[in-house]
């Protein structure tokens, strides 16, 4: 199971921003979201989104060993096992394992909570396997 | 904190000078935020009489309490000013990601006074507030210095920025962010040109606190459901505003040559499908929006691209000047927003001038050796750039309709279509009376965002004079703009009709006070009765005149299309206002009695 | 198949509430805005399986179409 994103269809609103933050951190904080959003204005003109394709590579590479599964095979970061290493942040495909020290005193990523898609109001997300 | 980041910013360009302060409380309860806020500070501070293009005039830019957090449009922003243009109060909303960036790095409004000797910008990271030197961007359109900064500092920066057309005293100098989104009328940037203020960069990575998270969510999320499930979702996204223009067409509201109709019949290739199919390339969204308006467009004659057009440029620009490809309105509509200059005072400006030649009013000598006709797209964009530039012609035009036919008199005042000094928007008012009235009676002039009466017209009957017209005007003017004053779209309950009720559980989760919509709609009537009271004040003379609509609408019935032969009589006219001042509980001059001020709370501020 | 309607909005005033209607091919957009009995110049948008088309279209079996006016939410008396 896993996140997919339709780039074509995005409109750069962010609301799935928002709701990522709220879940993962319970703050309204869209910089401390874990997707990643591209805008490449003004030239050609399109959002490019980013999501969490549960690949596991994230995991492989945390020294700590920080990053579990949940009982959905789920990858997450355990916030008080991360050693803000940062080793995760290059292993990720899509570029999408955060470390934001002045925001966060740990990496953080998809936990697959499925708000995105519920705000998503254009059918860029969904979740499948 | 609840939904606000409690600082006010004052920045004081004379002396250079930052200061903070707590947001009242008493501000948040009565006058909530956003525009309200605007309407407030403006009225409280900038002296009686103060001249526009002067250091005493502010700035008032203010978030709302919704700004930033997960409601649906949580992305508007409001700027107020007194305007350049009308001398009277002017408040543009720019949408995009401003509003909510200026929340997380903890500012509920930014005050902008004085005037500064040499060109700056605003820096703001958080707490690190700078005014900077800008001699690098002064001079340079909209979309390089945006797209400069945002090199320079970062993607995550928010740009608002002002064009050349600001810098240089076109009187409707627009704010441009988002590389298509404008805080477009009113002169507000050209407030900001005089002060000298070329743009403001924002970086905020502050969380915005709520009362009750768990409740805001659900009532967030509720409001997102409530979008998603609209059936009008769907048209909405694909169209945005072009929606209407077939249909404005159709009924004899879109603006044609320069207001003589209300059909074009070059009109068909205007229309939202054949736009959607010759420029569109994305659905550009503000914050927080799950139904995205913005058409990014690619026009392939001019290899440029442009967020837009909007309707009321496709009027203004197309229509208005008889101007039927849209490639050729796309292109004016980027001219405006990179230049700096509104699209909807422009384009009507332009189709007054054309007129003007065609009655041989304004001669070869005084257009510059142009000849000025109606479908001319070459001309227009010639002519946009001398009005950014104020050049030729271009000066006279940069002045604005109402100034400009004051100069060239010859019977030109009777053509230059607009209330108050403000050029009218995008709808054609010959034969529909609820609309007429929005824009008589609209608080910044001619503009038709506070009250959009159309398609109520036709339901009841376009010619009707009835109290119960001049209610929903009323009704219309006191709700629509409290979504202004939440720092939030009014698009979703207008276009997907979702149930208004929804906002006041998110309202109440996130201040932490509980007001259901007859509450929020005196605060409306509030703030309408105040900025009432600021035109009072600042125009000698302001009396129920100023209230009255282009002599076009009254006299001269189209001669062809959907409203041919239909004309509102004087008559009525007079009856419509007379009927709208007993309800508002205004004199029949037009000022709010002692009873209305006492009845809202605000008998401090009667002059 | 049937041709689906959908009247959104304030054209519910003229439906008496109802919403979803299936009518049978061969009447063009006009011809099924006259047969429900909704104003003409109200129905601002007219968009066939989500695309705008202009009143005189035919839709095809299966269709869906949908009826709209402008600023629905903000006819309605409160």
């Amino acid at each position: 199971m896993r996140l997919y994103a339709d780039s074509t269809k995005c409109s750069g609103c962010r609301a799935c921003l928002v709701a990522c933050s709220l879940n993962l951190f319970q703050e309204n904080n869209p910089k401390k979201a874990a997707l990643n959003l591209i805008p490449h204005f003004p030239d050609p003109g399109v959002f490019e989104m980013k999501v969490c394709t549960q690949c596991g590579e994230c995991a492989e590479a945390c020294p700590t060993g920080a990053i579990h599964q949940d009982e959905r095979g789920v990858y997450y970061v355990a916030f008080d096992e991360c050693t803000l290493c940062e080793t995760c942040v290059p292993a990720c495909p899509e570029g999408v394992m955060f470390v934001r020290t002045e925001l966060a005193n740990t990496a953080w990523k998809c936990n697959l909570c499925s708000d995105c898609v519920k705000v998503c109001g254009t059918d860029v997300l969904r979740i499948a396997e | 904190m609840n939904g606000y980041a409690d600082t006010i910013v004052r920045v004081d360009l004379t002396t250079g000078k930052v200061s903070k302060e707590p947001t009242p409380d008493k501000l948040k309860m009565d006058f909530i935020g956003g525009r309200g806020f605007g309407a407030y500070y403006l009225f409280s501070e900038v002296p009686a009489k103060t001249e526009p293009l002067s250091p005493a005039n502010k700035v008032i830019i203010s978030t709302g309490p919704l700004s930033g957090l997960m409601i649906p449009g949580a992305g508007k922003m409001d700027w107020t000013t007194k305007s350049p243009l009308t001398g009277g109060y002017a408040s543009s909303s720019l949408g995009g990601m401003m509003t909510a960036e200026l929340k997380y790095a903890g500012i509920d409004s930014l005050i902008i006074e004085g005037k500064s000797e040499k060109p700056v910008y605003l820096f703001i990271e958080n707490d690190k507030i700078e005014i900077r030197d800008a001699a690098q961007f002064w001079g340079k359109g909209c979309f390089e210095v945006e797209q400069e900064m945002k090199h320079l500092f970062g993607e995550e920066f928010q740009i608002a920025v002002i064009g050349p057309g600001g810098e240089n005293g076109v009187l409707f100098g627009s704010v441009n962010h988002d590389y298509g989104r404008q805080a477009g009328r009113g002169g507000i940037g050209t407030v900001l040109g005089y002060k000298k203020l070329k743009a403001i960069a924002v970086h905020g990575t502050n969380e915005i606190k709520v009362a009750d998270l768990e409740a805001y969510r659900k009532a967030g999320m509720d409001l997102f459901k409530a979008c998603k499930d609209a059936e009008g979702l769907k048209p909405w996204q694909s169209y945005g505003t072009t929606i209407v223009t077939s249909w404005c067409d159709e009924v004899g509201a879109l603006p044609t040559r320069n207001y003589t109709s209300g059909s074009f019949e070059g009109g068909k290739t205007l229309y939202g499908p054949v736009m959607r199919d010759q420029i569109v390339i994305t659905d550009k969204g503000c914050f927080g929006c799950p139904s995205p308006c913005g058409k990014y467009s690619h026009m392939k004659k001019y290899n440029t691209r442009v967020e837009g057009p909007e309707y009321e440029t496709i009027g203004m620009l197309g229509s208005n000047l008889g101007i039927s490809n849209i490639e050729d309105v796309a292109e004016a509509n980027r001219l405006c927003d990179d230049l700096g200059i509104d699209t909807i005072s422009t384009g009507s400006v332009i189709g007054w001038a054309i007129e003007c030649y065609e009655k041989g009013i304004l001669t070869k000598e005084q257009t510059d050796g142009m000849e000025l006709k109606f479908g001319d797209p070459e001309m227009v964009l010639t002519m946009i750039k001398k009005i950014a530039k104020r050049e030729g012609l271009g000066d006279l035009l940069s002045q604005g309709v109402k100034k400009a036919a004051k100069k060239i008199g010859k019977g030109s005042e009777k053509f230059a279509i607009h209330v108050k000094g403000m050029e009218q928007s995008a709808y054609a008012t010959h034969a529909a009376t609820a609309m007429l009235l929005a824009y008589m009676t609209c608080d910044v002039g001619a503009h038709h965002n506070r009250a959009w009466a159309i398609t109520y017209d036709l339901q009841v009957g376009r010619a009707k004079v009835t109290p119960e017209k001049v209610e929903k005007v009323i009704w219309f003017q006191n709700f629509r703009p409290m979504f202004d004053v939440f720092g939030s779209c009014r698009l979703q309950w207008v276009e997907l009709s979702i149930d208004r009720d929804l906002y006041c559980p998110a309202l109440e989760a996130i201040t932490g006070v509980h007001r259901d919509w007859k509450e929020l709609e005196k605060v409306g009537e509030r703030i309408w009765n105040l900025t009432r009271l600021y035109w009072l004040r600042e125009v000698e003379g302001f009396d129920r005149n100023w209230d009255m609509p282009p002599e076009r609408f009254y006299t001269e019935p189209p001669t062809s299309g959907a409203t041919k032969g239909q004309i509102t009589k004087l008559a009525d006219v007079n009856i419509l206002l007379d009927m709208y001042y007993d309800q508002r509980g205004w004199t029949h001059e037009g000022a709010p009695t002692p009873e209305t001020l006492s009845r809202l709370g605000i008998s401090e501020f009667a002059l | 198949m049937p041709i689906k309607v959908t009247v959104v909005g304030l054209l519910k005033n003229y439906t008496e509430g109802k919403s979803n209607f299936e009518l049978p091919t061969g009447l063009t957009v006009n011809q099924i805005i006259k047969d429900l009995k909704i104003p003409n110049e109200l129905v601002a948008g007219v968009f066939i399986n989500d695309r705008a088309e202009p009143k005189d279209y035919l839709p095809s079996d299966g269709d869906t179409v949908k009826l709209i006016a402008v600023i629905g939410g903000g006819c309605q008396e409160e």
